[in-house]
């Protein structure tokens, strides 16, 4: 707040305060003088009297100093100017309307969301607005969207569409509104009047350029701002299953972005309808971690968390994925069981994939002889592990089918593997043909290193953090060596021997997968399960190949409101997306992708006739959104970027004159009365 | 102390007749009757009767009364003596100032002063005709020396006492309560006392000193001479007020003081006549417009309208 003025020379006026202090300094007296005989009265009223004068000679000087010097001011032309709270509105003949719709204007205070307070007011505005205004709507979350093409003088339309504007799942793009705005402006200055609540952190400076921009066009942005006070929400942040070795749990995170401590009641739901209920203590305006225990035993989908929370009910649930737990999705053949541990594959995968067990782990594996394989399930195992078997020809076909469904098969070396039998019961699926099996060196000596794996492939991606060297003390012997193949896309080396000899190629056919192990998986032909690359890799193995997760099927998050892409294998039929309300959902295919865009927070799955699930999508909403506080505010942006804009200014001049006048009168007025002795 | 100053001065004497017409004229012109004594004792004359209370002299008892009718009663009877008058007149220096006097002298017209002078002559000269002792005591003044005439009879007496009357112009200050002090420890037991004042002095100072006249059982009568417009403070302008007798000038518009002085006015007079009354003695507000006639049938014969028109005042 400053005081300026316009004619400060005219304050030299306020010299003339010295008036009335010498008019109180030389009191005037009367030249009659009159003999009295009752002077003792006389002397006993005056000294009565100036009792009282005592507070009234004081206060009179002061009335008349301060009417002198009101007049000084007034003359001076005083301007008292101060930053206000928000920018004018009124005046300019173009206004839109920009209205927020993300999810936090959900939020819910006294019954109603703060949408729809702000739909009312926005409509209250346009319907006073007068005729003749042209008028723009623009509706933003995610996007921004213009609801009217052009500015229109329609007042009528423009409140139908804003009472039309139904709340979405999407982000506050504030910059995007601002931006729309802008383009319905079309250039030439205006009046934005922004319906928001300004909650979460980063909108307001994300859209600073937008309202620069806007403001150097001369146009003004009036914040309208809808708010819950204080503003309060629980959100569930995230639920994630613990998979791999750590898996049994889900963690939930919560987060209470009120002022007060509050405990939730929530509610875990399974895939297969189970539900576990859990409290929340969340501390003010801080996080709560829950661990949920999974039973032993559960179906793998999408389960959900949601907790009770009348705020903002949008993101008071949260979808995640959990794998099938309980189930076998390894199925070891164990083709030469062997007579020591050392000499059985079974034995050291055991304990590389499940070595505290297979409830613990996620992973449980299923041990069966060659015969075994006659009993496989597509819909239970999704990774074959052919350790050593002798003669796969009467069950090439199941494989070969089992792959071709989307099953994966590690093809591991040995001293039964029979070139002929394997290249006549596997050829579709092998990546290469088996020539025979060689030694490349005497069993006393140490044999030929792996090469380092290209870190690059998918498979091993989690070496990238450390154990890359662990390969190079991975030695054999003996190995099986292939016909001459041409690596292709579909068929590739992953890993090679130092002396350029494939140690395991990969073929894809579609989602399914084959992995050739040209050593032993055992100490046979090598140290393998000896190396601490051993446990990572195998369990990465079967990670890979969708080992681990619930019926094989992909698990992708989404946002709702963003599309999603899941890739697609090669497919006689087109699958279709089937929403949380089990109801198709749109979708469409691009190339080797199927495209659609969840609309609601939930569980969609890309269904294939009488067959599992292809994907599992957990569709939540944006978590940004459920910070509902007030982080920065737009006016404060404005008065940033444009401080003049948002100064009010008063003119003081005729207020000093009227006081002044005021004064005049009440200091003639006490001084009549005071003027008695 | 009697003066024994002879008097040649025309002027004086032209004034000495003024007062004596005057004063004669006043008196006349009151109902004239039988002097009594207000005191009460044993005298041959009988008053009335009185029921007998425990500790009343026996002597009184009527004993036929009791023979008759078994009651005790006392006979009282009046007292016929004669009664020594002092009139004790300040002339102070503020009894010089008013212009509304209804009697006065040719020189101080309109004054306090020269009511006061006459009041006092009349008082004598009345109370003379009725064979009253008379004397005089003047406080303050000037032109003459502060006398005490203790009362006496005789015409030179009195015209002893109209000369000095005649002489006397107001002046000085009184100095009440030295002067009230000296006066009622001489003044004889049981006389008749008029104090003739304006009362122009911190009541609080001189009021005490009324306890010398109690004292002595004297009757006292303290006639407060004022001017009715400067009671009023009746004055149209703003002036430098002064008093004759020295003192700081106080620069007062009248209008704007009037309620207040109109407060302090009563609660002076409730005070002087508070004191008055305390001491045993009468208050007699005589405001210099009043008619004397009024005020010594007031004062002298006690007629009670005559006290109503001074204001009712006892």
């Amino acid at each position: 707040m400053s005081l300026s003025l316009g004619a400060p020379l005219a304050l030299i006026l306020g010299a003339l305060v010295a008036l009335p202090v010498l008019a109180h300094m030389a009191r005037q007296v009367p030249r009659e003088r009159k003999a009295f005989g009752a002077m003792l009265l006389l002397h006993r009223v005056v000294k009565r009297l100036k009792r009282r004068r005592r507070v009234k000679d004081p206060l009179l000087l002061l009335l008349r100093v301060l009417a002198v010097a009101l007049i000084a001011l007034a003359a001076a032309a005083p301007e008292l100017s101060y930053p206000d709270g928000v920018p004018e509105f009124g005046g300019s003949g173009r206004v839109v309307v920009v209205l927020d719709r993300s999810m936090s204007m959900g939020s819910v205070q006294a019954g109603t969301t703060l949408l729809q307070r702000a739909r009312e007011d926005a409509v209250s505005l346009v319907g006073e607005l007068p005729d003749g205004v042209a008028v723009g709507l623009v509706v933003y979350d995610t996007d921004a969207v213009a609801v009217t093409s052009e500015l229109t003088t329609d007042h009528a339309r423009v409140a139908a569409a804003l009472t039309a504007t139904q709340p979405s799942y999407g982000v506050s793009n504030l910059r995007a509104g601002l931006l729309e705005a802008r383009r319905l402006l079309g250039g030439e200055p205006g009046e934005v009047v922004l319906f928001s609540d300004e909650a979460g952190p980063g909108q307001v400076a994300d859209a600073r350029p937008e309202l620069e921009a806007l403001l150097s066009l001369g146009s003004s942005v009036v914040p309208r701002t809808v708010r819950a006070e204080p503003a309060r929400n629980v959100a569930i942040v995230s639920a994630r299953y613990g998979d791999g070795l750590e898996g049994g749990q889900v963690t939930v995170r919560l987060m209470n972005y009120g002022p007060d401590a509050i405990e939730v009641p929530c509610e875990v739901t399974l895939p297969d309808g189970a539900s576990i209920p859990i409290f929340a203590d969340l501390p003010p305006a801080g996080p709560a971690e829950e661990r949920i225990t999974i039973p032993t035993e559960a179906e793998g989908g999408v389960g959900s968390v949601s907790c009770e929370d009348p705020d903002l009910p949008a993101d008071d649930a949260r979808y995640f994925h959990l794998p099938r737990v309980g189930a076998s999705r390894v199925l070891v053949v164990d083709g030469d069981p062997g007579d020591t541990p050392i000499r059985s594959e079974v034995y050291f995968l055991e304990r590389a994939l499940a070595p505290w067990g297979g409830l613990k782990s996620g992973v449980t594996i299923d041990v069966t002889t060659p015969v075994g394989l006659l009993d496989l399930e597509p819909e239970r195992h999704r990774v074959v592990f052919l350790a050593n078997v002798a003669d796969p020809r009467p069950f090439g076909p199941r494989l070969t089918e089992f792959v071709r469904k989307g099953g994966s098969v590690v093809i591991t070396g040995g001293d039964n593997v029979t070139a002929d039998r394997y290249n006549a019961a596997l050829a579709g699926v092998l990546p290469a043909r088996i020539r025979s099996s060689r030694s490349i060196a005497d069993r006393d000596e140490e044999g030929v290193p792996a090469d380092m794996p290209d870190l690059d492939a998918e498979l091993f991606g989690p070496f990238r953090r450390g154990g890359r060297d662990g390969f190079r003390r991975v030695r054999t012997h003996t190995l099986l060596t292939l016909e001459p193949f041409d690596a292709a896309d579909d068929v590739q080396v992953l890993l090679r021997w130092s002396n350029g000899m494939p140690a395991l190629i990969e073929r894809s056919l579609g989602s399914g997968r084959v992995l050739l192990w040209t050593s032993t998986l055992d100490l046979g032909w090598g140290n393998l399960p000896l190396q601490s690359v051993f446990m990572p890799l195998v369990q990465r193995m079967v990670g890979y190949l969708g080992g681990d997760a619930g019926a094989g099927a992909a698990r992708i998050d989404a946002v709702v409101g963003q599309p999603v892409a899941v890739p697609l294998p090669d497919l006689a039929v087109e699958p279709k997306v089937l929403g949380p309300d089990g109801e198709a959902v749109r979708s469409r295919i691009d190339g080797q992708r199927l495209l659609f865009t969840p609309e609601a927070p939930g569980a969609y799955q890309l269904a294939l006739e009488s067959a599992p699930p292809l994907a599992w999508v957990a569709a939540n909403v944006p978590a940004e959104e459920s910070d509902v506080r007030a982080y920065d505010s737009v006016v404060a942006a404005e008065r940033e970027i444009a401080p003049e804009l948002l100064t009010r200014r008063i003119d003081l001049a005729g207020f000093a004159w009227v006081l002044a006048l005021a004064l005049v009168a009440a200091q003639g007025l006490a001084g009549l009365r005071g003027s008695a002795a | 102390m009697a003066s024994s100053e002879p008097v040649y001065d025309a002027e004086v004497l032209a004034r000495v007749r003024h007062l004596h017409l005057r004063a004669r004229t006043l008196t006349d012109a009151l109902l004239m009757g039988e002097h009594r004594s207000r005191r009460v004792g044993q005298a041959v004359e009988f008053a009335d009767y009185q029921e007998y209370l425990p500790g009343m002299d026996l002597r009184g008892l009527d004993w036929r009364v009791w023979g008759r009718s078994d009651r005790y009663v006392i006979k009282r009877f009046e007292t016929e003596t004669e009664l020594p008058c002092t009139v004790v007149l300040d002339l102070s220096g503020d009894l010089g100032t008013g212009d509304r006097a209804a009697h006065s002298l040719p020189d101080l017209e309109g004054t306090k002063a020269g009511y006061a002078i006459v009041l006092a002559a009349t008082l004598l000269y009345f109370l003379h005709r009725h064979g009253e002792p008379v004397g005089l005591e003047i406080v303050a003044g000037q032109g003459v020396p502060h006398v005490s005439l203790p009362p006496r009879g005789g015409r030179n007496h009195l015209q002893l006492l109209f000369l000095l009357l005649a002489k006397v112009r107001p002046g000085g200050t009184a100095g009440l309560r030295e002067a009230l002090t000296r006066v009622g420890g001489r003044v004889r037991r049981r006389s008749w006392v008029a104090l003739v004042s304006d009362g122009m002095e911190e009541p609080s100072t001189w009021l005490p000193a009324l306890a010398a006249f109690a004292r002595r059982g004297a009757d006292l009568r303290f006639f407060h001479v004022h001017d009715p417009r400067e009671w009023a403070l009746d004055f149209d302008q703003p002036a430098l007020f002064f008093s004759p007798e020295g003192g700081e000038a106080l620069a007062v518009d009248p209008g704007g003081a009037q309620a207040a002085f109109d407060e302090v006015v009563r609660e002076y007079v409730a005070e002087v006549k508070g004191g008055v009354v305390r001491f045993g003695g009468r208050y007699l507000p005589v405001p210099t417009h009043q008619p004397l006639d009024a005020v010594v049938r007031a004062a002298v014969l006690d007629d009670a309208r005559a006290l109503a028109d001074l204001g009712g005042l006892t």
